[in-house]
């Protein structure tokens, strides 16, 4: 920082440097403490826990079980296919998420009556908190007497009620569909924010040189919104990854285990078969699989930057 | 030609009108559900406006002791980490805002990917730290659990506020002799005033919504927080009371909703801010 020479002058004991960094050290501390003890600390504590024999029951005793948590979990299937569930879930959900949300973003951002208000009206979704969404969603979704199922056979669309959240197939999608009812509008509002920040000019220049709207949405706006879409779809994707509530209320990991995603085989595990040091080894795989992720997720939209390069 | 125009700008409209459908629909519904009678309830057709709505669900509701503890815990747990994330956040987002410091970029990183670890891992060792600490089946416990939760973005958000107050500002009050801590308080703080709302906003809402870390770190009926309290009573039973079900997500919804459409400007700006240009 620039500062007036005088002030160094003034005989003050301490250098406004040394100040400076007193002062730094006393701001940051309070997140850092807060940061370090309820993440920092937790999360060496369980890569530790994870291999050992703990239990929720006698969590003092922690025998070494020379990897036996990892073995148990490469042996059994459950863990393989709760990845599966996991990643399919997230792919599904985030890319609809991001069509859609495109697509709403576009309508909203052009010329539609009332936007202003359709802007505030959508929102509301994103602030009701997710296990409430679920318990919305169940009650749609029953089988008897829930309204969407009413509609479907009133329009013709299906002949025979669905059973939404207990058929092995429909299962994850119903969940789905509640997941993207709630976290749509977070990533149309982020998509619109990002769409209007972009200069109105540069696509005036583009329809005087005779661009079509495709051309504009494919070489103004989506290169334009790079990093929006970036930051939007990692944000999705991370916290869908994490997705606890919606599937622990909807459907507990069922019927069987279609909808067992890593959040809720984890938790299961160590809280429910009460094996805390098997929980913590789903956990430090599960890390393992979010760092070799996020690194792809880089990679790929680095790749994304080369070919944004040599376009123009 | 004229038939495509037509179609061109009843296109976007027909689009948003199955959108807003979509999204505002199952609340409409939600609320319609809460003034049912029973008779009503299990009607086929359904009814899509209410004939003879009834109160009683909510006279129900209240006159629940249980749920109005859940509601007390939930909000108390609120405000608490929206406090604690506040000062936390604001502290630090400065710090990272004014000062140039070694590790600053990988600090800045880590408390972001901070994010990305999976909740379990830490759910398993706070339950065991806290279980030491005799911290579990406390508010303070789940208040610290959840505070950090938000502060991370919180962090974030708040920096880009900072980073667009001119320092010139402070420079001149420093001249003036204002003491560090005096200039963050009574300069930079007022300025960032939209900041401080919407990381506040943003917290309690973060908060409000939690349902893992209630579940687990405690298990006292009469500390439970909202939604885990409603998870634990209405869920897994063999028949489902809908109509008290989505009576109890009204309510749930209420202060949220508040929130929202009274500071619904800071919220978006400050979450834009920090997504678009963190």
């Amino acid at each position: 920082m620039h500062k007036p020479v005088q002030l160094e002058r003034r005989g003050v004991r301490l250098s406004e440097k040394a100040k400076d960094a007193i002062f730094l050290a006393v701001i940051i501390c309070p997140a850092f403490i807060l940061l370090l003890s309820t993440i920092g600390i937790p999360i060496v504590k369980s890569l530790y826990m994870s291999f050992f024999q703990v239990s929720l029951l006698s969590m003092k005793s922690q025998v070494w079980n020379s990897f036996d948590n990892y073995k148990q979990l490469f042996a059994d299937g459950d863990f393989v296919h709760s990845i599966g569930v996991t990643f399919r879930y997230v792919f599904s959900v985030v890319a609809i998420q991001f069509v859609l949300g495109m697509a709403l973003a576009l309508i909203l951002n052009g010329k539609i009556p009332f936007r202003r208000a359709l802007r505030t009206v959508i929102l509301i979704p994103w602030v009701v908190p997710t296990i409430i969404g679920a318990l919305l969603w169940m009650w749609l979704f029953q089988p008897q007497y829930g309204v969407l199922n009413y509609i479907l056979q009133s329009l013709h669309l299906i002949d025979q009620p669905l059973q939404w959240l207990s058929d092995m197939q429909l299962a994850l999608w119903a969940v789905m569909l509640a997941a993207l009812w709630k976290q749509l509008p977070f990533m149309v509002t982020m998509l619109l924010a990002g769409m209007q920040g972009i200069p109105g000019d540069m696509y005036e220049a583009a329809t005087i040189d005779g661009a079509s709207k495709r051309q504009q949405f494919l070489y103004i706006t989506l290169p334009m919104l790079k990093n929006t879409i970036k930051t939007v779809t990692l944000i999705a994707c991370i916290e869908n990854f994490k997705m606890f509530p919606l599937f622990w209320i909807m459907t507990s990991g069922g019927p069987v285990d279609a909808t067992t995603t890593l959040a809720i085989f984890s938790y299961k595990t160590a809280f429910i078969d009460l094996d805390l040091g098997k929980g913590a080894a789903i956990g430090a795989l599960w890390l393992i699989i979010m760092l070799l992720f996020s690194w792809g997720y880089n990679r790929l939209f680095a790749i994304g930057e080369g070919k944004g390069g040599s376009a123009h | 030609m004229r038939q495509r125009r037509i179609f061109g700008a009843a296109l976007p409209l027909l689009g948003a009108a199955a959108f807003l459908l979509f999204l505002v629909f199952p609340l409409y519904w939600m609320l319609l559900t809460s003034f049912k009678g029973n008779s009503a309830l299990f009607r086929i057709p359904p009814e899509w406006f209410p004939s003879e709505p009834v109160l009683s669900h909510y006279k129900k509701l209240f006159a629940d002791n249980v749920f109005t503890t859940y509601y007390r815990n939930s909000l108390l747990v609120g405000f608490g980490s929206t406090a604690i994330t506040l000062i936390a956040a604001m502290f630090a987002g400065y710090g990272f805002s004014r000062f140039e410091f070694r590790f600053k970029s990988l600090a800045m990183f880590s408390i972001l990917s901070t994010q990305m670890l999976p909740v379990v891992s830490l759910l398993i060792a706070l339950y065991t730290i806290y279980n030491g600490y005799g911290l579990l089946n406390t508010r303070t416990g789940l208040v610290i659990a959840l505070t950090t939760a938000s502060l991370p973005f919180s962090i974030w958000m708040i920096k880009v506020f900072f980073d667009n107050i001119p320092v010139a500002l402070e420079e001149s009050a420093k001249i003036d002799g204002a003491s560090r801590f005096g200039i963050l308080f009574r300069i930079v703080m007022p300025l960032t005033k939209p900041g401080i709302f919407s990381i506040g906003i943003y917290s309690f809402i973060l908060s409000w919504d939690d349902f893992l870390y209630s579940l687990t770190l405690i298990n006292k009926d009469e500390l439970r927080t909202l939604n885990a309290g409603i998870s634990i009573r209405y869920i897994g039973e063999l028949s489902y009371d809908w109509a008290s079900i989505m009576t109890v997500c009204v309510t749930s919804i209420v202060p949220i909703s508040l929130l929202f459409l009274f500071f619904q400007k800071y919220m978006v700006s400050g979450l834009t801010a920090g997504a678009v240009k963190g």
